[in-house]
């Protein structure tokens, strides 16, 4: 009947949606936010996924999610408190769940095999004695109608009975009572109606109705959606006070005043605003809109050696729509941060639990948007950094005590914008890393020399953690001592063109600092001439250009420096690259990760905005740079990785 | 064959039910995917029939519902239920709702309740 990839994707994200936000609240619940938006939240959530799954046939999910939402509804109406034990509970029917999307996703069908034992146990939690019911919301009463004053209208027996294949049989019922009042008066009903709308009949049911609307409109109505007329009696005179009735009240409906929902009337009609995208699109239209932007340029060159007005007024005008697109390209692969911090305070909670440790994570800069071809390689090493903290940095509450902190450590995540870049932080209130076991250990590890290490700076102690193997945890835990080291962090976060950085103060804390930039496709970049050749620098390296005075520039062992307002630089001519440089009287100063250091070139074109495109494999690893870029001229132009070179 | 509003928070559900709508002839006039938007786009495009969703977020299906027939005493709304909700369901046809239809759908069953209730 449809298509079932197509589902199949919809169902997994919007799953996966639902399946956060279970997670999130739960952890909301415990920390003791507002509960009952919580607890709301959760119920709707395991409900939406409960139809979801139903409807893609995913029984084990679904029996799943319906055990989760019967414990909700009880804790809703207050008849079911939340107990840490039913949070952990329901955490590990999370993780399940997440177990089967991940399955359905690769295109299998769940299995009950886990969540068996969970619906088993959830149950024995909802089959507990309950705690007194609260007020149910009694009495809507839908008056036994009369007609007492039988004014002669004509009277029926409708014998009718519902399909044995409905769901909610009473409601079927209630429904057909209810559209019958519409042409007519219900005298009375076998059983009686109560019992009906309780759904305590067998099937069928008898009805006797007061109606002028004739036989042919009783039928109609009676042979509704899973109901058939079993039989209809002739034209009866009507029963005159044949029993006592009382006055009919007023309908529920109109003596309550409906209420409209106040946010329906300030809402003027919003479309549906969001439609989803294959990623895999999105990059594909990534790729024509750098194809343009690279086809631009070479049209501008190609029209500046014409000097055509009409031309190159239509090319400007080109030129714009294509800079609109490519901007709206951009903004359109952003995507919030958030994405992959709400993974977080789950891990933070397990993290915590299992080293005994309390901990508060305190997230900010949630929105800040980052481009997601980057999302992905980031949520790694965010993950590693944060159990690193509480593993490692933040101290259990009887160690904090004695040190005079709070006993709830606070670990801070935070991320904003920073002109150009992203920067998120994660800091923690813990112990710190010691520079003076660092530095035994650079040495036991033979990795400094005794000498070497007595004159390191704390920064230069720090930066060693970003070595290959080096690692400051005495045991391997099985959390975070996965074998996935900082240098992994540090080798993940520079190819996505970030920096990391390190400070910490022994018994204060310790804080990393990412700065990405916020995309990677299209930079900004210095192009410069070498020896004839063009070489590319992102801006964001470039300090600035100065001139060279050679009477500042000294020899230190193979290599040179240049003395700059008092500052020594190393002086990089990139001969190897280029060849060595012929004019060589101007100097680009570079920085990265807050070092220094220049290079000599012979002119500067300027400032210019390109796609960079990274090396086929086939180039093999060329240090030194990150890629190349297509200028306007159809030229190949490497771009420098500064990182490599500092 | 009717000028149809569903109304459902998620994609999932809307696509499935538009298809089987679809199947059936009728016209998916519009959207909603909470019961505020519901209350706006009815107002806006006073479909002949509006499937509404019970557990929504921020304005549930109930609210939405009432809020409707407050404004169109006429209107048509049938509610998308599933097993467990009976009692929200009764208030739901006791507030003016006309029909239900039981998650999971089932396209021949959709068709007969929207047929029944856009002919009533």
């Amino acid at each position: 009947m449809f298509d079932e990839e197509v589902y199949r994707k919809l169902f997994v994200e919007e799953s996966r949606e639902n399946h956060e936000a279970i997670v999130n609240n739960l952890l909301a619940l415990e920390s003791g936010e507002d509960q009952q938006t919580a607890i709301d939240e959760i119920f709707r959530s395991a409900h939406t996924l409960k139809g979801m799954s139903a409807s893609m046939g995913f029984d084990a999910m679904e029996n799943l999610c319906h055990s989760m939402e019967d414990i909700f509804s009880l804790i809703r109406s207050g008849r079911r408190e939340v107990t840490a034990s039913l949070t952990d509970l329901l955490l590990t029917c999370t993780d399940t769940i997440e177990g089967m999307l991940d399955s359905i996703e690769a295109g299998g069908v769940p299995s009950d095999e886990e969540s068996a034992s969970l619906v088993q146990e959830l149950r024995a939690f909802t089959e507990e004695e309950v705690l007194p019911d609260e007020q149910e919301p009694s009495g809507v009463v839908v008056p036994a109608e009369a007609a007492g004053e039988a004014d002669g209208r004509p009277l029926y027996t409708l014998s009718v009975a519902v399909d044995p294949s409905c769901t909610m049989k009473d409601i079927r019922a209630m429904l057909l009572l209810q559209n019958l009042e519409d042409i007519g008066t219900i005298i009375s009903t076998t059983p009686s109606r109560d019992l009906i709308e309780d759904g305590r009949f067998d099937g069928s049911f008898e009805i006797l109705i007061e109606s002028e609307a004739g036989e042919d409109a009783l039928r109609t109505v009676a042979s509704g959606t899973e109901i058939s007329l079993l039989g209809i009696s002739s034209p009866a005179s009507p029963p005159v006070a044949e029993t006592a009735r009382k006055p009919e009240p007023a309908p529920k409906q109109e003596t309550e005043t409906p209420h409209v929902p106040r946010a329906a009337k300030s809402e003027k009609s919003r479309e549906i605003k969001n439609i989803r995208v294959d990623i895999e699109r999105l990059d594909r239209m990534m790729n024509l809109v750098e194809d343009l932007v690279i086809n631009r340029g070479r049209l501008e060159q190609i029209a500046k050696k014409h000097g055509i007005k009409e031309f190159d007024e239509a090319l400007s005008m080109v030129g714009r729509s294509v800079s609109d697109l490519q901007n709206l390209m951009m903004g359109i692969r952003m995507m919030p941060l958030e994405r992959i911090f709400n993974r977080l305070p789950r891990v933070v909670r397990d993290v915590a639990n299992h080293d005994g440790k309390e901990v508060e994570l305190v997230i900010e800069g949630g929105e800040t948007e980052l481009d997601r071809s980057m999302m992905d390689g980031l949520s790694d090493p965010l993950l590693h950094i944060i159990r690193n903290a509480v593993n490692h940095g933040i101290e259990t509450p009887e160690i904090r005590e004695a040190n005079g902190k709070p006993r709830k450590g606070l670990l801070r995540l935070t991320a904003r914008r920073d002109k150009d870049n992203v920067v998120i932080e994660i800091e923690d209130d813990g112990a710190g890393i010691d520079p003076g076991r660092l530095r035994e250990k650079a040495v036991s590890r033979g990795a400094m020399t005794p000498e070497a290490a007595a004159a390191a700076t704390r920064d230069d102690l720090i930066n060693l953690l970003f070595e290959p193997g080096f690692s400051t945890a005495e045991a391997i835990t099985d959390i975070s001592g996965r074998g996935v080291g900082l240098d992994v962090v540090k080798k993940t976060i520079t190819s996505l063109k970030g920096t990391i950085k390190i400070e910490s103060e022994l018994g204060r804390g310790t804080k990393f600092e990412l700065v990405l930039p916020p995309t990677m496709a299209i930079i900004d970049v210095m192009m410069v001439h070498i020896n004839g050749g063009r070489c590319a620098i992102p801006i964001s390296n470039v300090v600035e250009v100065a001139q060279i005075r050679t009477d500042a520039i000294h020899r230190i062992g193979n290599s040179e420096a240049i003395l700059l307002r008092d500052q020594i630089l190393p002086m990089h001519r990139l001969e190897d690259m280029f060849g060595r440089a012929q004019r060589s009287d101007t100097l680009v100063v570079l920085q990265n990760s807050g070092k220094r250091c220049c290079i000599v070139v012979d002119t500067v074109d300027g400032q210019q905005e390109v796609v960079v495109k990274p090396l086929s494999r086939l180039a093999g690893n060329c240090r030194g740079i990150s890629g190349i870029t297509i200028p306007g001229d159809g030229d190949v132009v490497p771009v420098l990785d500064v990182n490599t070179m500092i | 064959m009717g000028r149809i509003l569903i109304v459902d928070d998620t994609m999932f559900m809307r696509t499935l039910l538009k298809n089987i709508l679809f199947s059936g002839g009728h016209d998916i006039v519009g959207e909603a995917a909470d019961g505020a938007e519901a209350v706006a786009r009815y107002q806006e495009l006073r479909p002949d029939l509006v499937t509404m969703d019970v557990v929504m977020p921020k304005v549930n299906g109930i609210e939405a519902l009432k809020a409707i027939k407050a404004a169109d005493p006429a209107a048509k709304v049938i509610m998308c239920t599933a097993v467990g909700q009976e009692q929200m369901v009764k208030l739901a046809v006791k507030s003016g709702a006309r029909g239900y239809i039981v998650k999971p759908f089932q396209a021949p069953k959709v068709l007969e309740e929207v047929k029944n209730v856009l002919s009533a």
